[in-house]
């Protein structure tokens, strides 16, 4: 019974250490502003593999997906984390989206509920991560509630984050529309899609962290 | 005809019972204080708990209120640490009602 309990006790002890070790960089942004594109991106630059699928669909990632021991190497100075894709959040979640892309009533319907477990799961998991990347859509006009409320929240919880200001590569982006709008934060453009400017946000991540 | 319902920031702090019954009726919500984020986050929460055919979700948004001078933001600042209330007002409506609400920044635009 004694042995039993001490055991619990090393676990827990071991536990603890080990979640110190294992820095967690989640990516965080409303739906469809290339969360898992930048996520594969990152992923096959320093594992060469993907990570999740991507898609124009709205809400296709909706479960938390985790890359462990992603290692990115920069003039001399190197980082290991675990790269958490999250969807996307949302304050409403439309049928009538996913049956514009060719979806049935009912699976439209059933891709909703679950999208909706999607984004309950990526607020949860805030409390989880040591540092965030914001990901915008640099073509769509940044100042909405739900870019707000997940910098307000990273904010309160001492979350030290990066806008990503994505689709950078595209006409309509307007990286100093995002720029203006979030004077007091570091925002880096990119093109997940391309991989424009990724050497920036690698370098921008070495020093935030 | 649109609903409004007036809902004190009091009650909202403890929970979102209430304003989740108002919005699932189709009525907007109005608070008397600008939500923090962890609150707007929670709403967030609450909203996609309660989806439905037909609630499908929330549009929301807040002002905070100016400051009119450092007597002002001293003012706000003591009550806001006091009762946890930050000056200013925030409106939601159900996202079968309200197709978006923009900030402007000093007025909200709702599009209907």
């Amino acid at each position: 019974m004694a042995f039993k309990g001490l055991k619990k006790l090393l676990d827990r002890i071991s536990s603890l250490f080990k979640k110190k070790g294992e820095l967690k960089i989640g990516l965080y942004g409303p739906v469809n502003s290339g969360k898992t594109t930048l996520a594969n991106k990152i992923c096959k630059d320093w594992l060469g593999e993907d990570m999740g699928k991507a898609s124009i669909v709205p809400h296709e990632t909706r479960e938390i997906q985790t890359k462990e021991n992603v290692k990115i190497e920069r003039d001399g100075k190197s980082l290991t984390f675990n790269l958490v894709d999250t969807p996307g959040i949302a304050t409403r979640i439309d049928f009538e989206d996913f049956v514009k892309f060719g979806m049935g009533k009912k699976k439209a319907k059933s891709r909703a509920k679950e999208a909706t477990k999607g984004v309950i799961e990526s607020i949860k998991w805030l409390d989880n991560m040591d540092m965030v990347l914001v990901v915008v859509d640099s073509t769509r006009d940044p100042l909405t509630q739900v870019n707000l409320t997940i910098l307000g929240n990273l904010d309160a919880r001492g979350v030290p984050f990066l806008i990503v200001a994505n689709k950078a590569d595209l006409k309509q982006s307007q990286l100093k529309r995002v720029e203006e709008a979030f004077q007091n934060y570091r925002t880096v453009g990119i093109s997940a899609r391309t991989g424009h400017r990724l050497e920036n946000l690698y370098d921008a991540v070495l020093e935030t962290v | 005809m649109i609903k409004i319902k007036f809902i004190p920031y009091e009650i909202v702090r403890d929970d979102f019972k209430k304003v989740m019954r108002a919005l699932q009726r189709e009525a907007l919500v109005l608070i008397d204080a600008k939500l923090n984020p962890e609150e707007e986050a929670d709403l967030i929460k609450n909203t996609m708990e309660k989806f439905s055919e037909q609630f499908t979700g929330i549009e929301l948004s807040s002002i905070e209120a100016p400051e009119l001078g450092n007597v002002d933001k001293f003012k706000n600042l003591l009550v806001e640490r006091l009762t946890g209330k930050k000056r200013g007002f925030t409106i939601i409506g159900p996202a079968g009602i309200v197709r978006k609400i923009k900030k402007n920044p000093q007025e909200l635009l709702v599009y209907m």
